[in-house]
């Protein structure tokens, strides 16, 4: 083992408590649960179409994914472009 | 008696609305005031009805065809009714093939509500009065949560099959397949895989066989829609590695994109709860999501509406109209057009940030449905009024889901107990390595 001395081995208890509670919680009370609405309703959508344009470069980050990635959370609404009236 | 019950918080939660734009028809200035597109667009002709009331039932009695009794149910575990007097057979005539409701949901424009669907009328009592034919009396329906009663004279039995305003009669009902023994066996399981840290007096009071057998009011909606997202992207160009030892780490460097997509899409059968307070899946403050969570039903096979499928089972009044479940269907639509969208932008992978969206309702069809779930609930005291705990099985598919109270110093002293056993032995390598 290393100098430092593995002293993240520390957190392991901590973690394991929450990480413990919070799934039994869960499986008691399936708060996280709701219809998969996205995926159980019949939906037949035309081929998908788009442009895409390179914009910039990132150099040198040790973020793993671009910054405020929602491409998998559906329901978290971004600013809605409304249809214009006149 | 008055019909008064507190007023309902605004529906929110995973996928509910989240700001409710006023109700059509209220608009404060005089139309012909204003410029043309907006007064066509405020004069355009109301939705669309289509009939789905049957006139044959208008008395309230819904007849056996061959004998003409009115003992009728419907047999368990299929979609039949059948005569108790006669023992004749038949099928309730199905909604989908009657109004087409399956059919043209790329061509729908406008807003298309079944009759069940439209509003309720604000002075609508709940009670509903017959007059039996059979002996003269008078038979009372409370249409808040019953749509059968029986003529204690003469034994006649009443069904409200009358499409009245109040919104208590919906278009369409699908019949329970589920039986009780089913349920039952299904609750008792679910509860008997979370024994160890349940609510000990929850344990002490379960009692399956209590379940209930209850139609809940839902709109079935179909759509067709387009749907527009922006953002931005990155796709990964380098990754490296500086420094060494502990310190090493990894760097990245990535191309950003600007990314936008359309989608024109129809939904078919999007069930949206139509009573506010099952809609409100906030739960911190209660446990319908778990009613939310065993959909979807196989709402093709719902039958026209005919109370008879309803005897003896109670039901619970939709009191949320079209225009009051418009967000919500549009909060879920857009939710459905980010999941369409999602597998066209696979090639980065970092990952997308989308940052606007866009949504073109271009018509929406209406129907009132009541959808069968077996309920068994549990009232956990506490501050607030406490908590509501449900286990809900799906009258159809059997799905079944649940919220079960937990007792918290149990859960704590286990979650305590297996973080001290795993910090004493990090502690036993830690001592061992250095
Ligand atoms: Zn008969
Ligand atoms: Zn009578």
């Amino acid at each position: 083992m290393s100098h430092d001395g593995g002293m993240w081995l520390l957190a392991i208890g901590p973690a394991g408590a929450a990480g413990l509670y919070w799934g039994l919680y869960r499986y008691y009370r399936n708060t996280d649960k709701s219809h998969d609405f996205e995926h159980e309703t019949a939906v037949e959508a035309k081929p998908i179409t788009g442009s895409e344009k390179k914009v910039g470069e990132v150099k040198g980050t040790q973020e793993t994914r671009i910054d405020g990635d929602n491409v998998a959370a559906y329901r978290k609404r971004v600013q809605r472009i409304q249809d214009n009236t006149s | 008696m008055p019909n008064t019950s507190p007023p309902i918080p605004p529906p929110t939660g995973p996928g509910s609305p989240q700001d409710v734009p006023p109700p059509a028809g209220s608009f404060p200035i005089d139309p012909s005031t204003l410029p043309p597109p907006i007064r066509d667009e405020l004069q355009a002709p109301d939705p669309v009805a289509i009939n789905t009331s049957a006139a044959e039932l208008k008395d309230g009695l819904n007849r056996c065809p061959k004998c003409g009794s009115t003992e009728i149910k419907q047999k368990p575990g299929t979609d039949l009714l059948i005569c108790l007097y006669c023992r004749n057979e038949w099928h309730g005539e199905g909604v989908e093939e009657a109004f087409g409701l399956g059919e043209g949901i790329d061509q729908l424009t406008g807003t298309v509500m079944a009759s069940g669907a439209r509003d309720i009328a604000a002075d609508a009592a709940s009670m509903m009065t017959f007059k039996c034919p059979g002996c003269g009396a008078e038979v009372t329906v409370n249409t808040a949560n019953a749509m059968t009663a029986r003529c204690h004279w003469c034994r006649h039995v009443f069904g409200v099959n009358e499409q009245v305003p109040n919104g208590a009669v919906p278009d369409a009902v699908l019949p329970f397949h589920i039986k009780k023994d089913d349920a039952v066996a299904r609750i008792r399981q679910f509860v008997d895989k979370r024994q160890l840290f349940a609510l000990k007096e929850f344990k002490e009071q379960f009692t399956p066989e209590n379940v209930v057998a209850v139609y809940l009011p839902y709109m079935i909606v179909d759509g067709n829609v387009s749907a527009d997202v922006a953002g931005h992207a990155e796709i990964e160009t380098r990754r490296y590695e500086s420094g060494s030892g502990d310190d090493k780490k990894t760097y990245y460097d990535a191309d950003v994109y600007q990314v936008d997509r359309h989608v024109d899409f129809t939904v078919d059968d999007l069930p949206l709860e139509s009573s506010a307070e099952r809609g409100n899946l906030d739960t911190r403050t209660n446990t319908n999501n778990i009613i939310n969570t065993i959909l979807p039903f196989d709402t093709k096979n719902a039958v026209k509406w005919n109370a008879s499928y309803l005897a003896g089972i109670s039901s619970e009044k939709r009191d949320l109209d079209v225009e009051k479940l418009r967000p919500h269907l549009e909060d879920e639509l857009l939710s459905i057009a980010r999941a369409q969208v999602q597998k066209s932008v696979g090639r980065y992978d970092r990952g997308v940030r989308w940052e606007q969206e866009h949504l073109s309702v271009h018509g929406t069809r209406w129907v009132a449905m009541y959808l069968p779930v077996w309920l068994y609930s549990y009232h956990q005291p506490g501050p607030n009024g406490g908590m509501l705990h449900y286990i809900a099985v799906n009258g159809r598919t059997g799905k079944t889901m649940g919220s079960v109270p937990v007792q918290h110093w149990k859960l704590l002293a286990a979650a305590l107990t297996v973080g001290t056993f795993l910090e004493v032995i990090s502690l036993f390598f830690l001592r061992h390595s250095s």
